[in-house]
């Protein structure tokens, strides 16, 4: 008998141990659920972290106040990647084997998603990740989603801002200051491709070690090759960099334009700080994904996220009202959770499929915008079609979806101002040079 | 031409910055036998102790005291009642260094939810932009230099010239034998722990005001730098030191206007991998301040 017992004991506990799904059969089971928000909360790229945070806390609250997810509440915890892939792995696998009632992961930024990303699929853990790599530009990881666009289309923007912003003359002379790591150097290849191709002169191309205690000789070289404009991003630094060629430059900020990423309170409370306020709203452009930020989803997000406020020790969740990542990861885990709903299942193989169906929709697809309207109309056996805080979703076959972006601008207080679009003849023509995404 | 001497003269502002914060640390190992690896972290928590006294309404120069006094103090309860217990049971270096990682760690954490995930900068005036032969810095980096100028004087005052000094040196080269000569070896331990603090503190203070925007992940990348500024000079040794930040200083900024600034690391770290091959020991192991007291 023992020697029966004993090996069927073993598969059943090594079963448990790698089913890899919260639940194995139908239903949507019992017990609180967890979203794993897996980013970076130290390190250079400390202040993403928060800002997934405020949106998995903003979720959870819009679901929980819903009833939860079949009765179940759910709750957000932070793994802390440190923005290094050494660190994301451990930070990874604690998550994963110490949390079974995982329902999502969001967070996984381009510091970390390639070693994380096929981790979690293979875990079959659906995830929003907030990378820009193009390498999951054609993504074959059935778990992975992502609602920015690749890094590429943040440069050739980036671009369209330099060379069509209605509230300038086109700049000639432009230089690239982007980090060293993996995540800013991606938007190097594709600025030079297409500003080589559309005749820009490429004053400096720089790579600068983010998180260097100092950028002077860095700048008193930029400065040298006389640009008009500099492209950036420089998470963590650009405060330091800017200060010292506000500094060399006999006080005169060139003008800058950043990433999406720069929109940010961090980042904008770090450059005013070394800048000034007069000289950064007079120098500072950016772009920005093109979000809705308006209807009943936005209402239900801002509600949420006001609400969501007391958790944010020392910060202020509302400063992410309007920001991309916060908005888009809200909406990925209300897509989540109603996908689960719709699949009736807990079982993360089952309800996976369902998230782009969700967020598609199919023809006679009853619109909603919040979790508790999805409840309600698939409780009444309609087919649904999130449209969420962030507006439509429009999911490819490599579980990619974009929006275009806005020219924009941030105010006195960091809220962001949009100047302008892109028409889709300028961003078609900033595409081609630039060789695609 | 211009842009090498200024970036020499950059490269001096971080001489003086790297300087403070190598003494301070070498001197630490050199006289308590301690890798103390949250040093990087005090510096963290003293630059913001400065901030909050300069939001305050306080001069950041004069705000530097308080940041001195808090290393001080931080990094005598830190060899209190952390670091000296377990030296006291016997641990060897590889687990003091891994207990100083774990205190790093700690006080990054208990810090991040006081002061937050953003950056803060110093109200300071940066003070006159001053233009001499390529030469090109601010009145308020010429004074980071003096400043650092005038503490490195003042430590070779100490260790050279007072009964103090030479006690420190007495009990890093032999801690035995200088208690049996009668040094209170456990006394000048701790007034070593509270003026190296000092130097973290005012370290911590002119690296803020160098990179003029801090948080708490800048710590783990100062420490980096004063490691190899003390390994370079010959670890214990705080003229070894003076001369790491030297190379190390000079050596990166040129580089960044020489060749690419994403590789005025690599050099930098290439010469102390050289050094470290040539002469293992570092430039001065032998002959350093904390040599035997004559």
């Amino acid at each position: 008998m023992p020697s029966r017992f004993g090996p069927a004991v073993a598969a059943l506990l090594l079963l448990a141990a790698c089913g890899g799904s919260s639940s194995s059969g139908g239903g949507l089971g019992s017990g609180p659920l967890l979203v794993g928000v897996l980013a970076p909360f130290s390190g250079a790229d400390a202040s993403f972290g928060p800002r997934y945070l405020a949106g998995c806390y903003a979720a959870a609250l819009s679901i929980n106040g819903a009833g939860g997810i079949g009765g179940r509440q759910v709750s957000c915890q932070q793994f802390d990647t440190k923005g290094e892939p050494a660190d994301a792995v451990p930070a990874a696998d604690a998550m994963i084997s110490g949390n079974s009632n995982l329902m999502g992961v969001v967070g996984c930024t381009s510091d970390e998603a390639s070693t994380v990303v096929p981790r979690l699929d293979r875990s079959q853990i659906p995830m929003f990740c907030m990378t820009g790599q193009s390498e999951f530009n054609k993504s074959t990881a059935k778990y992975f989603h992502r609602l920015v666009p690749a890094d590429s289309f943040d440069t050739y923007a980036m671009i369209g801002s330099a060379l069509y912003n209605p509230s300038h003359a086109p700049y000639s002379r432009v230089a690239l200051v982007f980090g060293d790591d993996i995540g800013s150097q991606t938007f190097v290849g594709p600025a030079v491709a297409a500003l080589n191709k559309l005749g820009v002169t490429i004053a400096i191309n720089q790579a600068i070690h983010l998180g260097a205690s100092s950028y002077r000789t860095e700048v008193a070289k930029m400065l040298t090759t006389h640009p008009d404009v500099i492209l950036t991003e420089t998470i963590g630094s650009a405060g330091t960099y800017m200060k010292e060629v506000k500094q060399q430059n006999n006080g005169k900020v060139i003008p800058f334009i950043g990433t999406s990423a720069t929109i940010d309170p961090v980042w904008f409370k770090q450059v005013v700080d070394a800048i000034g306020l007069p000289d950064f709203l007079a120098n500072y452009t950016a772009v920005d994904l093109r979000l809705s930020l308006q209807g009943s989803g936005y209402d239900e997000f801002l509600t949420q996220l006001t609400a969501a406020d007391s958790k944010f020790a020392g910060s202020n969740a509302l400063t992410y009202k309007g920001k991309s990542p916060t908005v888009h990861l809200y909406d990925g885990i209300i897509m989540t959770a109603l996908a689960m709903v719709a699949a009736n299942s807990a079982d993360r193989t089952v309800y996976n499929p369902k998230i782009i169906d969700i967020a598609n929709g199919v023809s006679g697809a009853t619109v909603v915008g919040t979790f508790k309207d999805g409840v309600a109309a698939l409780k009444a056996g309609k087919a649904i079609r999130y449209v969420g805080a962030a507006g439509e979703n429009n999911f490819n076959q490599y579980n990619n979806s974009q929006q275009g972006y806005n020219l924009v601008t941030m105010d006195k207080d960091g809220n962001e101002v949009v100047l302008g679009q892109l028409s889709e003849a300028q961003t078609q023509k900033i595409i081609d040079a630039g060789g695609g995404a | 031409m211009e842009l090498y001497v200024a970036a020499l003269g950059f490269g001096l502002i971080s001489v003086s910055v790297i300087a403070i914060a190598a003494v301070g640390f070498t001197m630490q190992f050199g006289i308590t036998n301690m890798i103390n690896l949250a040093y990087g972290e005090v510096m963290i928590v003293c630059a913001y102790v400065a901030f909050y006294v300069n939001q305050a309404g306080v001069n950041v120069w004069a705000a530097m005291i308080a940041a001195a006094l808090a290393g001080a103090v931080l990094s005598f309860l830190l060899n209190r009642f952390l670091y000296a217990p377990f030296q006291r049971k016997g641990t060897n270096l590889i687990g003091m260094v891994i207990i100083s990682l774990a205190a790093s760690l700690m006080i990054a954490n208990i810090l991040l939810p006081i002061v937050g995930y953003g950056t803060s900068a110093y109200q300071m005036d940066q003070g006159q932009l001053l233009r001499w032969n390529g030469l090109v810095l601010t009145v308020a980096q010429i004074a980071i230099i003096v400043v650092a100028a005038l503490m490195m004087l003042a430590i070779h005052g100490l260790l050279r010239y007072t009964r103090l000094g030479k006690a420190m040196r007495a009990t890093a080269a032999n801690p035995t034998l200088a208690r049996n000569c009668g040094i209170p070896t456990q006394r000048v331990i701790d007034v070593v722990w509270l003026i190296t603090g000092a130097l973290c503190g005012v370290a911590g203070v002119v690296a803020g005001m160098n990179s003029e925007n801090f948080s708490v992940a800048s710590g783990a990348g100062y420490l980096i730098t004063i490691i190899a500024a003390a390994v370079l000079g010959g670890a214990g040794q705080p003229y070894g030191a003076m001369i790491g930040a030297l190379i190390i200083g000079i050596v990166t900024e040129l580089s960044a206007a020489a060749i690419a600034p994403e590789y005025k690391e690599v050099v930098a770290f290439g010469i102390l991998v050289l050094v470290m091959v040539l002469r293992p020991q570092g430039l001065l192991a032998k002959r350093g301040a904390l040599a035997a007291a004559g």
